[in-house]
C-alpha cells in the first residue's frame, strides 16, 4: 500500500464521490484499513477500502485483507480522458500477455477508442456483435446525426451498447480487476470513465453425477467448478427470496470468489456473522479449493476429526440450508462446505431422506455398524487373539489357532503389516489411471491376499478381518470422517497389542473424550446424542418419518423453528380414505345411482 | 470457577454424573463387603448403606440449592469464615486425592490379577491416571457430557450380568433378609456408604446447572439408579453364590461375570469383556474424583486455569496409589479411608448446613432477602 499513498491522498475526494452504493461496509473495510493504517490518515483509509471494493460486479461483496501486490499501485489511480495514457497505464500493469488483446478502433468513425480483453476468458462473438459492431457502425437511428462529445457518454451507455451488464468505472484498479475476471473494457478518448462490460465465458465441464456421493434414488446433479453454475443449481431448488448469497473475495493472488449461502429468516443471524468473520480473517495467497477454507474456519485445527462437512450435492446443500446451516462455496471448487457440523452428519446420506424411513433407518444402522467396525475391528481381533482367546467359542478358537500356526509374527505385527499394505494398495488404486485401476485392485486383493496366506505370512482370518474393516470404511459416506477413523485405527491396534482389551477401551475412551470436547461453531460435536436432545434423536441412529420431524434441529438455534404445518402429524395419522375398496365403490355407485334416479324421476 | 452465564447442565446430565461417578470399581468387591456384614442380609446392608450415602448427597444438594452459584469451597468461606473453611477444603482436597489414587490402585489390581497378568501394576495404574489427567483438561460442561456419554455403557453390562445370572440364583440364599446377626451390620453399612462418596462431585455440578433447584431431584434420581444397581448386583451375587461362598471371593461381581454366559454361545466367557467395558465405569469414577480434587484446589488457590495443575498432581496421586503393599493392606486402607471420608462427606456438609441455617447465610440472592432471613 505504501507506494499508492501519494495518489490515494490526492484523489481521495474524487473516488469517494463515485463510490458505489452496493459496497457493503463490512469487516472487509476494517481489515483493509488496518492493513494500511501504518502509513495513512484515517480519511485515506476509508477511501482506500471503498475503492478497493468498487468492483465491476454489481454484487454485494467484501474485499478481505488480501490484496494483490501488483495491483496495489493501481488502487485509486483514476483514468484520464486521454486514451493513450490509459492504454499505457493498463499495459504497464498487464504487460504483454499473449492472450491480452487491445483492439483500437474508432467510435462512429470519429472518436478514438480501444477494447481490452483477455481472449482466453471472453465470448469473442459477443464482443464482436454487441460491442464492437454497434460502436463502429451505430444503428439506424443515429444515421446521419453526429454525436457531440458531451452527448457521447450518454449515447454509448443508453443507446449503443447491446449489453445488459455495463458499468462505467473510473479507476484503473477496477478496470484491471474486471479484465482479470474476463470482462471487456471499452475506453473512448475523451471520456474519463471506462466501460466494463461483462463478457466472461470460461469453459466448464457439464453438470455431472456427483462422483463421490452417488445415490440410487435422488437427484443426479453434482456441483462443478464454476461458482455461478453452482449457485444456479442451488437457486433453482430454492425458489424463494429468502435464499441469501453473499460474496466475499479471498486470496491475495487468486482473488477467489467465496459465496456464503444461508436462508434469511431461518439461519441464525449470529452464525452467519461468525462465518463471515472467520472467512474475512483468512489471509492467504490463493484459495484453490474449499478445503483451503475449511482448514481456516474449523474450530480445532489439531483434531483428527473433520469439523466441517463438504458435499458435492446441491440437494444436500439445500437440505442443510433449510435446517439452518450455512453453506460456503468457492469459485473453482466442486465441493461446498456446510457449517456447523455434528458427527452424525458423517454417516447420513442424501438417500436416507428420499427412500422410505423404515428401510433407510435399518440401512443407516448398518452404516453405523460399518463405521464402528472400521475403527475397532482389527484392534478387537488383536486383543482377543493375543490376550483373551477364552472369549471366543472353543471351536472357533481352535480354527483361529490352526490358521495362525504357521505365522511367525505376533498378531499385532501381522495385523499392522496387512493393514499398512492395505493402505498402500488403497492409495495406489486412487492414483492409478482409471483403465488399469480396477484390474489392479482385484489383482491386489485376491492374489496378494491369497499369496500372503499360502506363504505363511498372514493367517486367513487376519485377511478376512482386514478386508471387512476396509469394506466397512468404504461404507462410511463421508470420506473425511472415514479417513480420520482409518488413521485412529492404528494407535488402537498398537494399544491392543500392548494392553489387550483394556488398551482398546482406554483408546476408545480417549477418542470419545476428545469427541465430547470438540465443537463446531459452539455446537457440541456429538449433538444430539450428547447433550441429549430427544427431538434430535429422531434423526440420529434411525431416520424418523419426515412428517414427524417437524422441527429444525434445535441445536442450530434457527430463527424459524417449525418445518412442517401445525397439524401435519394429525393429518397423516388419519385413516386414509379407501377409494377403491369394493365396499366403498359399491357405496358410491349406489349413491350416484340414487342421485341419477332422482333427477330422472323428476323428469318423468 | 464456572461463570454463571454458562448454565447448561440439565437434571438428567447431573443425574448421569452422579450415577457414573458412584458406579465404579467399588462394585467388584461390593457383595463381599455387604456379605461380611450381614450374611444373607447383604441386600439390606446395601440398602442401608445407600440411605446413609444419600444423607450426604442430600446435604450437598441442599447446600448447593442454598448457594446456587458456588461450590463447597466457595460457600464454606461464607459460612464458617475463610480460615476454617480453608482447613475443611484442604481436607476435602486431600481426601479426594487419596480416593483417586485408591480407585486407580484398586482397578490396577483387578486388571493385573485377572487380565494382564504379566503387566506391572504400576503401568496399569499410571495408564488409568494419565487417562483421567488428560481428560480433566476440560470445562465442567464437557465434564458432564463425558459422564452422560458413558452412562449407558455403565448400566448395560451390569444389567446384562444381573439379568443373565438370575437364572442360576436360588432364593434360599437370600433368606433371612435381615441376615443372621443384624447387630453386626453397622460397619458394613458404613463401608457400603463409603462407596457412594464420589457423589460429592455434585457440588461442582450445581453451579453450572441450568436449574439448581432441581439438584435434589437429580440426586434422588442418581441415587435411585446407582443404588438400585448396587442392590441388584448384591442380590444376584448372593443369590447365585450364597453368603458363605462369597466370603471366599475377592471380587464376587467379577466371578458373577465369569459364571454367566451369553445365550447362543456368542462369547464363551464374559468376564474379560465385562472388565473391558468396566474400564469406562472406573474411568468416570476416577475422572470425577480427580476433577473434584483439581477444581477444589484451583478454587482454593484462586487459580484461573486448572489445566496446568492436572499434571502436577499426577505424580503425587501416583505415589499414593502405589504405596499400599498388597491387595489386603489396600483394602484395609480403603475401609479406613472410607470411614474417615464419611465424616468428611457427611459430617462436614452437615456442619456447614446447620451453621448456614443458624447464621441465615444464603447464596447470591438479593441482599434484602438475606437480611430478612437473618433478622
Amino acid at each position: 500500500m505504501n507506494s499508492s499513498d501519494g495518489t490515494s491522498g490526492s484523489n481521495s475526494t474524487n473516488s469517494s464521490n463515485s463510490t458505489n452504493s452496493t459496497n457493503s461496509t463490512n469487516s472487509g473495510n476494517s481489515s483493509n484499513s488496518s492493513n494500511s493504517s501504518t502509513s495513512s490518515t484515517s480519511n485515506t483509509n476509508s477511501t482506500n477500502s471503498t475503492s478497493d471494493g468498487n468492483a465491476p460486479n454489481n454484487r454485494k461483496r467484501v474485499v478481505t485483507e488480501a490484496s494483490t501486490p501488483v495491483l496495489e499501485p493501481t488502487v485509486n489511480v483514476d483514468l484520464t480522458s486521454n486514451l493513450e495514457n490509459t492504454i499505457q497505464a493498463i499495459k504497464a500493469v498487464l504487460m504483454e500477455d499473449g492472450d491480452f488483446i487491445i483492439r483500437r478502433f474508432r467510435v462512429f468513425g470519429r472518436y478514438d477508442a480501444a477494447v481490452f480483453y483477455y481472449s482466453s476468458m471472453v465470448d469473442q462473438a459477443m464482443i464482436n456483435s454487441s460491442i464492437v459492431k454497434p460502436l463502429m457502425r451505430p444503428p439506424g437511428t443515429f444515421e446521419g446525426t453526429s454525436i457531440e462529445p458531451d452527448e457521447l457518454y450518454d449515447a454509448l451507455i443508453n443507446q449503443i451498447i447491446y449489453h445488459s451488464d455495463v458499468h462505467p468505472e473510473p479507476s484503473l484498479s477496477s478496470i484491471v480487476e474486471g479484465l482479470l475476471r474476463g470482462n471487456t473494457t471499452v475506453i473512448v478518448d475523451g471520456l474519463d470513465e471506462g466501460l466494463v462490460i461483462s463478457t466472461s465465458k470460461i469453459d466448464k465441464r457439464a453438470v455431472d453425477q456427483p462422483a463421490t456421493e452417488q445415490v440410487i434414488r435422488g437427484p443426479r446433479e453434482g456441483f462443478i467448478e464454476l461458482l455461478d453454475t453452482n449457485i444456479s443449481l442451488i437457486r433453482y431448488r430454492l425458489q424463494t427470496p429468502e435464499l441469501r448469497i453473499n460474496t466475499i473475495e479471498v486470496g491475495r493472488r487468486s482473488r477467489s470468489r467465496v459465496a456464503i449461502c444461508f436462508m434469511d429468516g431461518i439461519t441464525n443471524v449470529d452464525l452467519v456473522k461468525e462465518v463471515k468473520q472467520r472467512i474475512a480473517k483468512i489471509d492467504i495467497d490463493a484459495v484453490l479449493d474449499s478445503g483451503y477454507l475449511e482448514q481456516f474456519i474449523e474450530d480445532n485445527h489439531y483434531s483428527p476429526f473433520p469439523q466441517v462437512q463438504y458435499t458435492e450435492r446441491p440437494d444436500k446443500v439445500v437440505a442443510n440450508l433449510l435446517e439452518g446451516r450455512v453453506a460456503i462455496l468457492v469459485n473453482g471448487s466442486p465441493l461446498a462446505l456446510v457449517v456447523p457440523t455434528v458427527f452424525s452428519q458423517f454417516y447420513q446420506t442424501a438417500e436416507d431422506y428420499t427412500e422410505r424411513f423404515v428401510m433407510m433407518s435399518a440401512v443407516r444402522l448398518a452404516r453405523l455398524i460399518a463405521l464402528v467396525f472400521s475403527l475397532v475391528f482389527p484392534s478387537l481381533y488383536v486383543s482377543i487373539i493375543s490376550f483373551n482367546p477364552e472369549l471366543i467359542p472353543t471351536e472357533f478358537a481352535v480354527a483361529v489357532a490352526g490358521g495362525r500356526s504357521g505365522v511367525p509374527f505376533p498378531a499385532v505385527i501381522e495385523v499392522l503389516i496387512i493393514e499398512i499394505s492395505m493402505e498402500v494398495l488403497r492409495e495406489a488404486t486412487i492414483r492409478l489411471p482409471q483403465q488399469i485401476g480396477g484390474a489392479l485392485s482385484i489383482v491386489g486383493v485376491l492374489v496378494i491376499g491369497q499369496a500372503a496366506v499360502s506363504a505363511g505370512f498372514a493367517s486367513p482370518i487376519t485377511v478376512v478381518i482386514i478386508a471387512m474393516t476396509t469394506i466397512g470404511s468404504f461404507a462410511t459416506p463421508a470420506y473425511n470422517a472415514a479417513l480420520s477413523l482409518r488413521l485412529l485405527r492404528f494407535p488402537l491396534i498398537i494399544l491392543a497389542g500392548v494392553f489387550g482389551l483394556y488398551g482398546v477401551v482406554i483408546g476408545l475412551i480417549l477418542i470419545a473424550n476428545h469427541l465430547l470436547s470438540l465443537n463446531s461453531f459452539g455446537v457440541p460435536y456429538l449433538t444430539p446424542w450428547v447433550p441429549g436432545d430427544l427431538k434430535g434423536m429422531k434423526d440420529l441412529l434411525i431416520r424418523g418419518p419426515l412428517y414427524r420431524m417437524g422441527e429444525r434441529p434445535s441445536f442450530l438455534y434457527p430463527e424459524d423453528k417449525k418445518r412442517t404445518g401445525k397439524d401435519i402429524v394429525a393429518k397423516m395419522d388419519e385413516e386414509p380414505y379407501k377409494v377403491l375398496d369394493p365396499v366403498e365403490v359399491e357405496k358410491r355407485r349406489s349413491q350416484s345411482d340414487a342421485k341419477q334416479q332422482q333427477p330422472s324421476d323428476n323428469d318423468n | 470457577m464456572q461463570s454463571n452465564s454458562n448454565r447448561q447442565i440439565t437434571t438428567i446430565e447431573s443425574a448421569a454424573v452422579l450415577v457414573s461417578t458412584i458406579i465404579g470399581v467399588g462394585v467388584l468387591p461390593l457383595p463381599l463387603f455387604a456379605v461380611r456384614a450381614g450374611d444373607a442380609g447383604a441386600p439390606l446392608v446395601t440398602l442401608l448403606g445407600m440411605l446413609v450415602g444419600f444423607v450426604g448427597l442430600a446435604l450437598i444438594a441442599l447446600l448447593g440449592m442454598r448457594f446456587p452459584n458456588k461450590n463447597i469451597i466457595q460457600y464454606s468461606e461464607d459460612i464458617i469464615g475463610k480460615w476454617l473453611a480453608a482447613l475443611g477444603s484442604i481436607c476435602i482436597i486431600g481426601f479426594f486425592a487419596v480416593l483417586t489414587s485408591l480407585t486407580a490402585r484398586e482397578f490396577g489390581e483387578v486388571v493385573v490379577t485377572s487380565v494382564l497378568k504379566e503387566t506391572p501394576l504400576e503401568v496399569t495404574v499410571i495408564v488409568m491416571l494419565l487417562l483421567a489427567a488428560v481428560s480433566t483438561r476440560n470445562n465442567v460442561i464437557t465434564f458432564s457430557y463425558i459422564h452422560l456419554f458413558y452412562f449407558p455403557f455403565l448400566l448395560l453390562p451390569a444389567i446384562l450380568i444381573v439379568a443373565l445370572s438370575l437364572k442360576n440364583a436360588d432364593l434360599i440364599n437370600l433368606q433371612p433378609v435381615w441376615g443372621n446377626n443384624p447387630s453386626h451390620m453397622l460397619p458394613g453399612v458404613l463401608t457400603v456408604a463409603a462407596l457412594f462418596q464420589g457423589s460429592f462431585v455434585l457440588t461442582l455440578v450445581i453451579p453450572a446447572m441450568r436449574n439448581p433447584k432441581k439438584a435434589m431431584k437429580a440426586s434422588l434420581l442418581g441415587m435411585l439408579i446407582a443404588g438400585g444397581l448396587y442392590i441388584s448386583i448384591v442380590i444376584a451375587a448372593v443369590g447365585v453364590f450364597g453368603a458363605e461362598e462369597i466370603k471366599n471371593l475377592l471380587w464376587p461381581t467379577l466371578e458373577l461375570a465369569k459364571a454367566t454366559s451369553l445365550p447362543a454361545n456368542i462369547l464363551e466367557r464374559l468376564d474379560a469383556a465385562f472388565l473391558a467395558v468396566w474400564v469406562t465405569a472406573v474411568f468416570t469414577t476416577l475422572f470425577s474424583s480427580y476433577y473434584l480434587t483439581l477444581q477444589a484446589l484451583s478454587t482454593l488457590s484462586r487459580l484461573k486455569d486448572h489445566n496446568m495443575l492436572s499434571f502436577f498432581l499426577l505424580p503425587l496421586v501416583f505415589i499414593m496409589a502405589v504405596m499400599p503393599q498388597n491387595i489386603i493392606s489396600m483394602y484395609e486402607i480403603i475401609a479406613f479411608v472410607g470411614r474417615i471420608g464419611l465424616s468428611l462427606t457427611i459430617g462436614y456438609p452437615a456442619l456447614l448446613f446447620i451453621i448456614a441455617l443458624i447464621r441465615g447465610k444464603r447464596g447470591d440472592r438479593s441482599n434484602g432477602k438475606q437480611v430478612e432471613k437473618a433478622s
